[in-house]
């Protein structure tokens, strides 16, 4: 079977799938609700201050399970809705930064420079136009790319990585995460090693579970979703809920501006905006390809080389006092990260983001997809069922990209009124509802007590500047690496130095080492 | 002269030593195989292995912020983040021990019967959850505002109520706190 087979048949998978219902005779699939449920969801989310993609992803994965359960049909309407949120959070992050000057989500926190001050003006509506016009457009650039990326991505790691090559690729990848989050490459090593002592709690190759200190509850290993969502999200809950009780808070009232003028985005603004939509296009694709990187630091850069580009033209209003090119450059940066963050979880299976690591936990939890090089393989006479899965996630990415461009607009427009949920009655609540969804997933008190116990160390972690991204993504690639090591070495016939013996592994360990001491550098020099 | 800051060098100096602990003394007494094996007269890496290069990690971790990371970008805790989390965890153990204990009592206190036979029966087995959720809830809104309100008594009970209806009753096979334990 060739590949334009498996790409029909993962269009297919999709369109076909098990019917939801039928409107006068023609079926209406479930995988393409769940993409609509998923992507309006997420714009929800993303409009409210205080929540994000990953804690609705997070939530929303036990419900889906229960609803679809562990079959080969579930796992198409799963990633699905999941990879709506993913779309629409984005979208939805702008919502709250141009009405309120309140970044629904970090990566939108430029969009308050620009977007703020055009709903001063009371130009709110043409400020969601833009936000909502490049960002759909920075995400159809970063999906086209991710579709003709990871499959050749994919192939080449297969052709050309044997087991040495391929462990020491994840040791590299390892070494990126850690060293270019925040900027400290000590305290990303720090996440990192504490993320890969924790996999390694209740696992190994021997009859007794090590590190379990003789306990049963120990011995079951750390289950992934009480690390995840403990560091992740009830990490996240703890440190918002102090800062709440820190700020001395205002009274609350929101001030109302009239809106006036010209609220449309006509042909002559979008001509105006493409020039800094494709540049951040590019920049926030490229980021989001690399793993570790978020799309936080693709905006700064969109919004950074937007701004230079506007210097040197000498056009104005100047970014900062409410330029729609700002908007468009600080969008068009984040969105095109959702899409490009796929690659690196598709072509080598390494998650690269927290929205990546909670479809890889997807994949996992139902089963039939393994996301890693081998989904790219073609056998002569049989279907690769992986590969038409693989297809399928890119034809559902490209639904939510056509809904982004179509209802995805008008839906985050009448969005405004999430930003006013108060952040303090909210947190609470979803504290509750992610233990919840950890028991009904675990179905013992031991696992809340263990998400608590990461939570607490995701709160700990925050106070003291460490990022928990490393940790998180270290702890799903620890079996992975120890496995591909154990295999390796067996393989070579017990060399003990098989990282080195490789050109192709020796150089990507010798890229590990180097990003971690340009990064100790670059740390240093920008201190000083 | 380089400056070390004193948060760096706690965090550092705190982890490389436990680094060390942990590849001394926890790893080796708490694996049965060490960092190589000779199986069949093949030598096979060990499950001690593993967690020792975590633990490799942690050190070098630990080391790099002593020496490298800027003074500027030190954080510590402060005393009104442990007060702060001391309140929080109170509120957890206690939601917990609700969620845990409420139900078993309740049965015992009204009815013959014991809970685990009880424990697919309304109103028992939504006891713990209830009772635990809504306290979670409402004092982790009456942490922040300072004061128990009855409106965060409403949003603790209705919040769990919510998830009652969606997790409970349309699926028979998912179990809510503590159901699954006893």
């Amino acid at each position: 079977m060739g590949w334009i087979d498996h790409v029909w048949l993962g269009i297919l998978a999709v369109f076909q799938g098990p019917e939801l219902f039928n409107i006068v005779g023609l079926s209406i699939p479930v995988t393409i609700v769940m993409i609509l449920a998923g992507f309006l969801a997420g714009i929800a989310v993303g409009a409210t201050p205080g929540l994000a993609g990953p804690m609705a992803m997070a939530i929303s994965l036990p419900i889906l399970i229960s609803i679809f359960g562990f079959n080969d049909d579930a796992l198409l309407p799963v990633m699905g809705f999941l990879l709506g949120v993913m779309t629409g959070a984005t979208v939805g992050g702008a919502v709250p930064a141009i009405l309120f000057n309140t970044p629904g989500t970090p990566d939108a926190y430029m969009t308050t420079l620009d977007g703020y001050p055009m709903t001063m003006r009371g130009e709110s509506r043409k400020a969601l136009r833009i936000a909502h016009f490049s960002s759909a457009s920075g995400d159809t650039f970063s999906d086209i790319v991710l579709i003709l990326c990871a499959p050749f991505l994919a192939l080449l790691v297969e052709r050309y990585l044997d087991l040495p090559e391929k462990t020491a690729l994840l040791i590299l990848s390892l070494a990126v995460i850690a060293s270019v989050i925040d900027g400290s490459p000590g305290k990303g090593l720090l996440s990192l090693g504490l993320g890969l002592l924790a996999a390694y709690v209740g696992t190994g190759e021997d009859f007794y579970p090590r590190l379990s200190m003789g306990t049963q509850v120990l011995a079951q290993g750390i289950p992934i979703a009480a690390v995840v969502l403990g560091v992740l999200i009830v990490g996240e809950v703890f440190r918002s809920l102090e800062e709440i009780l820190n700020e001395s808070r205002d009274s609350g009232t929101i001030k109302t501006i009239e809106q006036r003028g010209d609220q449309k985005l006509h042909r002559s603004d979008i001509r105006k905006l493409i020039p800094y939509i494709a540049r951040s296009a590019v920049i926030g694709t490229v980021v989001g390809a690399l793993p570790g990187i978020g799309s936080t630091l693709a905006a700064t850069m969109g919004y950074g080389s937007g701004r230079a580009s506007h210097i040197r033209k000498g056009k104005k209003p100047p970014f900062g006092e409410g330029a729609p090119e700002g908007i468009a450059a600080t969008e068009a940066a984040n969105s095109s990260v959702s899409g490009a963050n796929l690659i690196p979880v598709l072509s080598l299976g390494i998650p690269g983001n927290a929205a990546a690591v909670f479809l890889i936990l997807a994949a996992d939890t139902i089963g039939g997809f393994n996301p890693g090089p081998s989904v790219f393989r073609l056998t002569a006479e049989t279907v690769n069922p992986e590969l038409v899965i693989a297809f399928g996630i890119f034809a559902m990415m490209m639904i939510a990209n056509a809904l982004n461009w179509t209802i995805g607009g008008i839906f985050m427009r009448s969005m405004g009124f999430m930003s006013r949920v108060p952040k303090h009655i909210l947190l609470p609540i979803v504290l509750l509802l992610t233990l919840t969804s950890i028991y009904v997933q675990e179905t013992r008190m031991a696992a809340l007590w263990l998400t608590i116990g990461f939570g607490i160390l995701g709160y700990l972690m925050r106070r003291l500047g460490i990022s928990p991204l490393p940790l998180v993504i270290a702890f799903i690639l620890g079996a992975k690496l120890e496995e591909a090591a154990r295999q390796a070495f067996a393989s070579t016939g017990g060399d003990a130095w098989f990282l080195f013996t490789s050109p192709i592994a020796a150089t990507f360990m010798a890229i590990a080492v180097l990003v971690v001491v340009i990064s100790l550098r670059k740390s240093n020099g920008s201190a000083q | 002269m380089k400056q070390f800051d004193r948060a760096n060098v706690i965090l550092g100096i705190g982890f490389a030593a436990a680094a060390v602990v942990i590849a001394l003394v926890w790893v080796p007494m708490d694996s049965e195989t060490g960092l190589f094996e000779k199986v069949r007269r093949q030598v096979t890496i060990g499950d001690a292995l593993a967690p020792s290069v975590a633990a490799g990690f942690l050190f070098l971790a630990g080391l790099m912020i002593v020496v490298f990371e800027p003074a500027e970008r030190a954080r510590s805790l402060t005393a009104g983040n442990l007060r702060y989390l001391s309140k929080l965890l109170l509120i957890v153990f206690v939601s917990f021990a609700l969620m845990r204990w409420f139900g078993p009592v309740l049965v015992a206190v009204f009815t013959d019967g014991s809970y685990r036979l009880l424990r697919d029966a309304v109103p028992w087995k939504y006891a713990g959850f209830v009772t635990g959720g809504a306290f979670l809830v409402t004092g982790l809104i009456g942490l922040v505002e300072g004061r128990i309100t009855m409106r965060g008594v409403v949003i603790g009970l209705g919040s769990a109520i919510v998830f009652i209806i969606i997790y409970d009753l349309p699926f028979d096979d998912l179990l809510l706190p503590p159901n699954g334990d006893v």
